[in-house]
């Protein structure tokens, strides 16, 4: 699926006092199996955005291999899909229009485009908004859009999520991981997750990658021993809910409190 | 000990594939920015003599020298003029009517605005007066400017405040509006007073809507001075153009043309560093104008 071989990215930045540069990821390894959700957990600023920028192909790693379907991703990797934190929805397209941009860029025909748009706003609730304006649109009506959108499209194998329930309130947040988990639950697509939330991480992914602080790399990969279908409004009541979330939490506290590395500058 | 590479510092306890990958980076930054450099450079020089050799080609060859004159003429003319004095002397009267008649018009629209935005009701109350002024093309009112203040420095202060006024007097608005009720809240349950309120966070809100203002309106205040002097004036670069014109001194035309534009490109680098001093908070994105 997608895999992250010896990766490094650097980042050159022109300050007051010349050049400077930063290790953002040393040496990540990683492996998406098909059909999972893998979620990237760390603290801020380790590099787990950018690990979901190189696999969506908006920047290139400055050593070793990424790859999708084995094939090493060039320029813009258009067979992901790509939710950001905030819903990036065109202001002056109304929520069917918005939906159906992928499909429209990507030649579809109207009427068909036009249906299966339609069809992922039913299963998300938004039936008789179609022809609503974003700002006229909750924050979680927004997110749905700009979640299906990119699930609307059925050449895109792989999502890359990026936080995307970080700006909704703690309920909102439950509802559309719930939502999410019925979308995705046998899709066959494969969902990289970023987040801070472990509690988000342990009720929806397979397997969670915790990072290093920065410079990034991944320090453990745990497998998500809860089966599914899971209830994610209960999902700390589940049992082993404690046995993952104790030694993630002991993974994550060691990045957050450790001293500063080597620096680069 | 850290190691020095060109102009960037690795620490030493980086390790060595890191280094290098760092390194190479950093390099080809180096070089990608060099050449983008060199583009633009190129590209410039490329652009300005192309159209200096057009002009120069045309000239005499597609296009009477009568009408167009051509470059070497041209910086004749100029010289001529920097060296009699001319045009200094003329240079001199036009700047001070629209240096004069943009701080008028600056500072009335600025007040202006502030004055409407504090008394309530007014602003909707001045709308329809305000849009028939904007409506009106202020070049129209020039003969009568003239008519009503005479054929002195006056009227052209007054012209070109005018084509200042209602640029700043509207941006103005527009920033004093776009203040968030988040923002005037928080300083207000600190204990602002609605003077504080006003001139610790609604008029540094507006400020960069009022030097967007003040930068577009930098030439504005520059026409009004001219047409005044086109009409009636017997000094000024307008007068020197207009007086050239009529006597087929191209070259002299285009003489006065280009000392104005000195004078534009000035004023607009001392808007520049005044929106470095007054603004240092914005995050600055190069203007188109640099």
């Amino acid at each position: 699926m997608l895999e992250a071989r010896g990766v490094y990215k650097v980042f050159v930045a022109r300050g007051r006092a010349g050049r400077r540069v930063m290790t953002a990821l040393r040496d990540v390894n990683l492996g998406v199996r098909p059909g999972e959700f893998l979620t990237l957990v760390g603290p801020s600023g380790c590099g787990k955005s950018t690990v979901l920028n190189l696999f969506a192909g908006l920047t290139a790693a400055s050593d070793g291999a990424v790859l999708h379907d084995g094939r090493p991703i060039r320029g813009i990797n258009i067979r992901g899909g790509y939710v950001t934190q905030d819903d990036n929805l065109l202001p002056w397209r109304t929520t069917l229009a918005n939906a159906e941009i992928a499909l429209e860029l990507k030649r579809v025909p109207r009427g068909e485009r036009r249906d299966k748009a339609l069809a992922y706003l039913e299963r998300v609730g938004l039936k008789g908004f179609e022809h609503h304006y974003p700002h006229e649109l909750s924050g979680g009506m927004r997110k749905r859009v700009s979640i299906v959108r990119t699930l609307v499209d059925e050449s895109v194998n792989v999502i890359l999520m990026d936080e995307p329930f970080g700006p909704l309130d703690a309920q909102t947040r439950l509802v559309l991981q719930d939502e999410l988990l019925q979308l995705w639950q046998g899709s066959g697509r494969t969902i990289v997750f970023v987040t801070h939330d472990l509690v988000e991480a342990i009720a929806l992914s397979d397997r969670i990658a915790i990072f290093t602080r920065a410079p990034g790399t991944i320090k453990e990969i745990r497998e998500v021993p809860i089966p599914r279908p899971r209830d994610v409004f209960h999902i700390h009541e589940a049992p082993g809910f404690a046995d993952i979330y104790d030694p993630l939490w002991n993974d994550l506290r060691a990045e957050i409190t450790r001293g500063p590395e080597p620096s680069v500058g | 000990m850290a190691e020095r590479t060109r102009s960037i510092w690795i620490d030493d306890r980086v390790p060595g594939r890191e280094a290098e990958v760092l390194r190479r980076e950093a390099a080809g930054a180096e070089r990608r920015e060099r050449g983008m450099r060199t583009i633009v450079a190129a590209w410039q020089i490329l652009l300005l003599g192309a159209l200096l050799a057009g002009w120069w080609g045309a000239s005499g060859r597609i296009v009477d020298r009568l009408f167009l004159s051509d470059p070497v003429s041209i910086a004749r003319a100029f010289w001529r003029m920097v060296v009699d004095g001319s045009l200094w002397f003329h240079l001199r009267y036009t700047l001070t009517e629209t240096l004069l008649g943009y701080v008028l018009g600056a500072s009335s629209g600025l007040l202006a605005a502030v004055g409407t935005w504090l008394v309530p009701g007014a602003a909707p109350a001045l709308r329809p007066l305000v849009l028939l002024a904007y409506a009106t093309p202020k070049i129209a009112l020039a003969p009568l400017i003239i008519l009503w203040f005479g054929i002195g420095i006056f009227p052209k202060v007054i012209l070109a405040a005018t084509f200042v006024f209602f640029v700043v007097y509207l941006n103005t608005m527009a920033g004093l509006g776009t203040v968030s009720g988040g923002l005037v809240n928080v300083v207000r349950v600190m204990g602002a007073t609605p003077a504080a309120v006003f001139r610790k966070v609604v008029l540094p809100n507006a400020m960069p809507f009022v030097v967007a203002g003040l930068r577009m309106t930098i030439p504005a205040a520059l026409i009004g001075a001219i047409v005044a002097e086109f009409i009636s004036s017997n000094r000024g670069v307008g007068y020197l153009i207009n007086a050239a014109s009529s006597r087929y001194r191209t070259a002299d035309v285009f003489a006065g043309i280009f000392g104005l534009l000195i004078l534009v490109i000035g004023m607009n680098a001392g808007v520049s560093a005044l929106e470095r001093w007054w603004l240092p908070w914005v995050p600055r994105e190069r203007s188109p104008l640099g």
